[in-house]
């Protein structure tokens, strides 16, 4: 198994590397680099933040940096998201310090920076984000009103045109889908 | 019932944990702990619309134009109403004008493909008409009765070429019922039915000045084809023939020739072209139309019509004289039957001309 799970992390790396030359040659193709990474980054700064829009500013901000620096970026056999997580890191304790906070530019660095435990959780978080875009339309929509704009029961059965037990349903046959799908997956 | 409680409970403790976050790890090893550790994590979704928009600022970028001040985000999805310049974001209105909109990233290619798409289209569009096109009529320079009848000089006079005889031997009764006498370009003796002079030195066969490949019913005797009296007679006229004037014809109005008219000839004032008589020329023509069964077919060819063209200038009497079938007959009539024509002109006045008129129906 680990042979394959090896060749697989190979072939993987491979195609990453082809597509980083491809969006170096021609920067249109940075989007598949984006949509390949955006969870992971986004999770990444999320669990750091604590605030939805800071953590969309951050985001923002590795990405346009990634974009812009994309030509200096040398492979050295090392994920593309390890070298985002890298410019994530370092625009958190930049934000920290321009903030205030009464950190070194060493601490913040090592603070922002994700040991190895925490990049379990980013990439579990990265496929939970990831699985709410497969989910039905109408789970998807009960989740986004209500955990991302915090809308009641009552306000999201009056959007939809339901009773509210029937979103209650809705809501937790999502999130039952979700908590399979993450456990298909850790298998 | 027990679902529906779990639904509530569920319900419940997601309310308690959006309320106070940092609180929500309590209650975790419950039945429905496993959801609400799902839930706490789904609090840092990012809004639905986030990484779309995110995208759309990259590819802008990528494409050169930097992203101003402000808050971006909303600048692109804001976007602009067009204005002139920006019909053809793609390639005028980004490229050239450097103007945006709606923040649309340059894609030459896109433009390109759309171009040659169009083209193929346009192609298409007018293969379909090229390859069908019905027509090419034309108007045979040669008139019918000139091209059937070229042996055949008609008599040049006051009167010439449109038709028609008569004669007779004064007698009581009109001329009798038979076949028309062969024609020819000239007369040696005039028909008769009742001979008086039984002694004949040089015998001449008698005809009339006539079109001479007229097809008429054929009889034993000869006479007047029109008339309905079957005892011999040449007829009240004068002057040999057989009818009721003079001339040495067949028919009722005078002349050398058969039929109605007179001064030779035959089928009344009609004209030909020729001698005096000039080709009517064709001032609207509309190309007839393909039939569909001879569009599927691939079929092709000529329809010769025989057509008379009336001092007016409209076309009346069409006769298919070469058929082509499939339907073509029918359209060459239909659209013949609307053309005008500038009429023949005999004398300074217009007059009726018979003529052939040639459709082809060719597939390019």
């Amino acid at each position: 198994m680990n042979a394959v799970a090896n060749l697989a992390n190979l072939t993987s790396l491979n195609d990453e590397r082809l597509l980083i030359q491809a969006a170096q040659s021609d920067p249109s193709r940075f989007a598949e680099l984006y949509e390949s990474n955006f969870n992971r980054v986004y999770a990444f700064v999320a669990r750091r933040v604590k605030d939805r829009e800071e953590a969309q500013d951050v985001t923002a901000d590795v990405f346009h940096q990634a974009l812009r620096n994309l030509g200096g970026f040398q492979w050295r056999g090392v994920p593309f998201a390890a070298w985002l997580l890298r410019i994530a890191a370092n625009a958190l304790a930049d934000r920290w310090q321009r903030a205030g906070r009464e950190v070194t530019a060493d601490s913040a660095e090592l603070e922002a920076e994700a040991g190895p435990a925490d990049v379990i959780e980013i990439e579990r978080r990265a496929m939970l984000f990831q699985l709410v875009d497969r989910l039905p339309s109408d789970q998807k929509l009960v989740v986004v009103r209500r955990f991302v704009e915090q809308k009641s029961i009552r306000e999201i059965a009056q959007e939809l045109g339901r009773s509210e037990g029937a979103v209650k349903q809705l809501q937790f046959r999502a999130l039952e889908t979700l908590r399979e799908q993450v456990r298909k997956s850790d298998e | 019932m027990s679902n529906i409680s779990v639904y509530d409970e569920l319900d419940q403790a997601i309310d308690q944990m959006l309320a106070a976050p940092e609180a929500a790890h309590v209650g975790r090893e419950t039945e429905i702990g496993g959801l609400l550790e799902l839930a706490h994590d789904l609090l840092d979704l990012p809004r639905e619309n986030f990484k779309s928009r995110l995208k759309l600022e990259l590819e802008w970028e990528a494409a050169g134009r930097s992203v101003s001040s402000g808050d971006p985000s909303q600048q692109v999805v804001r976007g602009t109403a067009p204005t002139s310049g920006e019909i053809l974001p793609s390639l005028f209105g980004n490229a050239l004008f450097e103007k945006t909109w709606a923040g649309y990233p340059v894609r030459r290619i896109n433009f390109a493909l759309s171009l040659g798409l169009h083209g193929v289209m346009v192609f298409l569009m007018g293969a379909g008409f090229l390859m069908v096109k019905s027509y090419a009529p034309r108007i045979d320079p040669q008139p019918f009765v000139t091209v059937r009848l070229e042996p055949y000089i008609v008599p040049t006079g006051l009167h010439p070429s449109h038709g028609g005889g008569s004669g007779g031997a004064a007698e009581r009764i009109r001329a009798s019922k038979g076949m028309a006498p062969p024609a020819a370009r000239e007369q040696l003796t005039p028909p008769i039915i009742l001979r008086n002079n039984s002694q004949t030195r040089l015998a001449a066969v008698a005809t009339v000045i006539a079109p001479p490949d007229l097809s008429l019913p054929r009889m034993r005797e000869i006479g007047d084809p029109l008339s309905a009296l079957t005892a011999p007679s040449n007829g009240a006229g004068v002057g040999g023939g057989i009818g009721g004037k003079a001339g040495g014809g067949v028919g009722g109005d005078g002349g050398p020739g058969r039929g109605p008219g007179s001064d030779g000839g035959c089928c009344g004032d009609t004209y030909s072209p020729g001698n005096g008589v000039s080709i009517p020329r064709a001032i609207y023509s509309p190309e007839p139309e393909f039939s569909e069964e001879a569009r599927r077919s691939k079929y092709q060819g000529e329809v010769t019509l025989l057509a008379t063209i009336g001092a007016d200038g409209r076309t009346r009497d069409l006769v298919v004289v070469r058929s082509l079938g499939m339907g073509l007959d029918e359209k060459a009539i239909e659209a013949v039957r609307t053309w005008r024509f500038e009429p023949g002109m005999k004398d300074g006045r217009p007059v009726a001309v018979q003529m052939n008129i040639i459709v082809n129906f060719h597939l390019f």
